[in-house]
């Protein structure tokens, strides 16, 4: 069950909840005791600097790669170090930024992996559902992914986690090689829409502006821990904007406190 | 054109073996990432462990089953004790390459202690002789093509129409994308072992069914052809595997036939080499490529 909010925030009841995590790749400790949390149908982009740890931060909390220390929670059970096919037993559905869908095979077949875990009957209603939400897709059901544009492609990716009907999405540079207007197209009609259904969203960007548009919450991370946690509008509408992403301010120069501060 | 033919039927019967040989090797490639260079001594384990079932008095079929099973097992627990634990420590491409060199080299060296250094064959008969236009083939033949579609058969609907398949091709393009998909791909990873395993074991008691007799270099000596086969339809592609082991095969019987016996393995080297020269990911190259760019 999702925890309950405490911090005063007017968040809703968390259902991720990662706390003093450490993660890094062969000894090398990338992120060093970064908190963040999302609850559902709440939309939290973590900006930063590049080198920041973003997707350290995410590939730990994903069974990607190992903890070295901390706690991550989902919906309340400790899944710190949980394999990554047993995170997506427990609805939590992960597009990574590069290699996000199964090159060589065709669109239908990655849709069908990523309804693996269902049976047929209920994998052909979630086929037919996510095509609804990506009618585009319907027409290269056949066509082999390594063959789609970058656009086709991120929408392949998230189609494909989608099929699980994740209660957590975490998207990881999801408008990476995407033009602005596609960028836009993902993050306001699809990305939101999610978060509108119910979906707790945990999203990586670089396009900061465009993904915090769109974001409840904000993180600010820089040299793997969070420098800043605000409502994204707030974030938004700090003067200070450019030092922020870059980690390097940390105090609102022309705002009151940004609620709830750190976690 | 008198040789030409029954070279032909010849290259029909290794392309069967190649085929079943090829299509293993190229799944286990495709599904561990280990190039298993101790495939062939494999293929020789599996004879002998037939060998031992024939001459206890059971009947070379249910040895050949013998032999698969055998291969099965022991190269899932050649994975799981051996080849794992240097995947775990982050032992990469070429750097396993050198470990199932090394295991080669070892299985090679404990069938020689076994076995001592002489020629082994079946209590088996080869049956009758059929003819088909200007080839002729023995039942024992016509049985190792029969075993070699059936095989390739089960191989296209293990990884179409099943859910092991769809995750093995899964598991085979991207290992951490089919993980966060719900796929268990150390599952996946063991039963790639089990089934190319199987057909590593099926390939070494056809093999030497065709060749009569064996030793413990046999295997090791058809490993370059199962290379060829791999390569030339595109490394990891099960498929092409298939084509290639024809190609191979074939062209191998009808260069001994013509030329003579002993260019058989240069017309495999000689295909290799073009190959990885014209077109190094081979006729069917989409996971070869998806590999380059994981890596």
């Amino acid at each position: 069950m999702p925890t309950s909010s405490a911090d005063g925030t007017g968040r809703p009841a968390q259902y991720l909840q990662v706390d003093d995590l450490s993660a890094g790749y062969g000894g090398t400790v990338i992120v060093n005791g970064a908190s963040a949390s999302v609850g559902p149908g709440e939309i939290v982009t973590i900006v930063g600097p590049n080198g920041a740890g973003k997707s350290t931060f995410l590939k730990a909390i994903v069974g990607m790669i190992p903890a070295i220390s901390g706690r991550v929670r989902l919906g309340g059970e400790d899944v710190t170090n949980m394999r990554a096919n047993n995170l997506a037993k427990r609805g939590l559905g992960y597009v990574p930024q590069v290699n996000d869908v199964f090159d060589t095979l065709s669109v239908f077949d990655n849709l069908a992996i990523g309804g693996y875990l269902l049976s047929r009957p209920d994998a052909a209603k979630r086929t037919e559902a996510v095509l609804e939400t990506f009618p585009a897709l319907k027409a290269m059901l056949k066509r082999t992914a390594s063959k789609l544009s970058g656009g086709e492609r991120k929408m392949l990716a998230i189609a494909r986690v989608l099929m699980l009907e994740p209660r957590l999405l975490v998207l990881d540079e999801p408008t990476s090689n995407l033009s602005a207007d596609l960028s836009r197209m993902l993050l306001e009609e699809h990305v939101r829409r999610l978060g509108k259904g119910g979906t707790a969203v945990l999203i990586v960007e670089q396009k900061a502006l465009a993904a915090l548009t769109i974001s409840d919450w904000a993180y600010v991370m820089a040299a793997g821990t969070m420098k800043v946690s605000s409502a994204a509008k707030e974030l938004l509408a700090r003067k200070d904007i450019g030092e922020v992403f870059l980690g390097r301010s940390t105090e609102p120069a022309s705002l009151p406190k940004a609620s709830g501060g750190m976690d | 054109m008198d040789q030409l033919i029954p070279a032909f039927g010849f290259g029909l019967i290794t392309a069967s073996i190649l085929a079943i040989a090829a299509v293993g090797f190229t799944l286990q490639f495709s599904v561990t990432n280990i190039l298993n260079l101790a495939y062939g001594d494999i293929m020789t384990a599996c004879a002998f462990a037939a060998y031992l079932a024939n001459h206890a008095g059971v009947n070379i079929w249910i040895s050949l089953i013998v032999g698969a099973l055998f291969g099965a097992v022991f190269s899932m627990l050649l994975n799981r004790f051996v080849y794992f634990g240097f995947v775990r420590r982050g032992t990469r491409l070429f750097g396993m390459i050198i470990v199932t060199i090394a295991v080669s080299l070892i299985i090679q060296n404990l069938l020689l202690a076994i076995f001592r250094p002489t020629f082994f064959s079946y209590t088996a008969s080869q049956g009758p002789s059929y003819h088909v236009g200007s080839m002729v083939f023995t039942a024992s033949q016509l049985a190792i093509m029969g075993i070699a579609v059936v095989a390739m058969v089960c191989v296209h609907l293990l990884l179409t129409q099943t859910q092991l398949g769809k995750a093995m091709r899964a598991t085979a393009t991207n290992p951490g994308l089919a993980r966060s998909s719900g796929i268990a791909t150390d599952q996946v990873i063991d039963a790639a072992w089990l089934v190319s395993g199987a057909l590593c074991g099926i390939a070494g008691v056809a093999l030497v069914l065709n060749t009569a007799t064996f030793s413990e270099t046999t295997g090791a000596a058809f490993l370059v052809p199962i290379i060829a086969a791999a390569v030339l339809g595109g490394i990891g592609q099960p498929y092409g595997a298939m084509l290639g082991a024809l190609t191979i095969g074939i062209a191998g019987e009808v260069a001994a036939a013509l030329i003579s016996p002993s260019y058989k393995d240069v017309v495999a080297f000689v295909i290799l080499i073009v190959v990885l020269l014209v077109r190094p990911q081979g006729i069917l190259s989409e996971i070869a490529a998806a590999k380059e760019v994981a890596a």
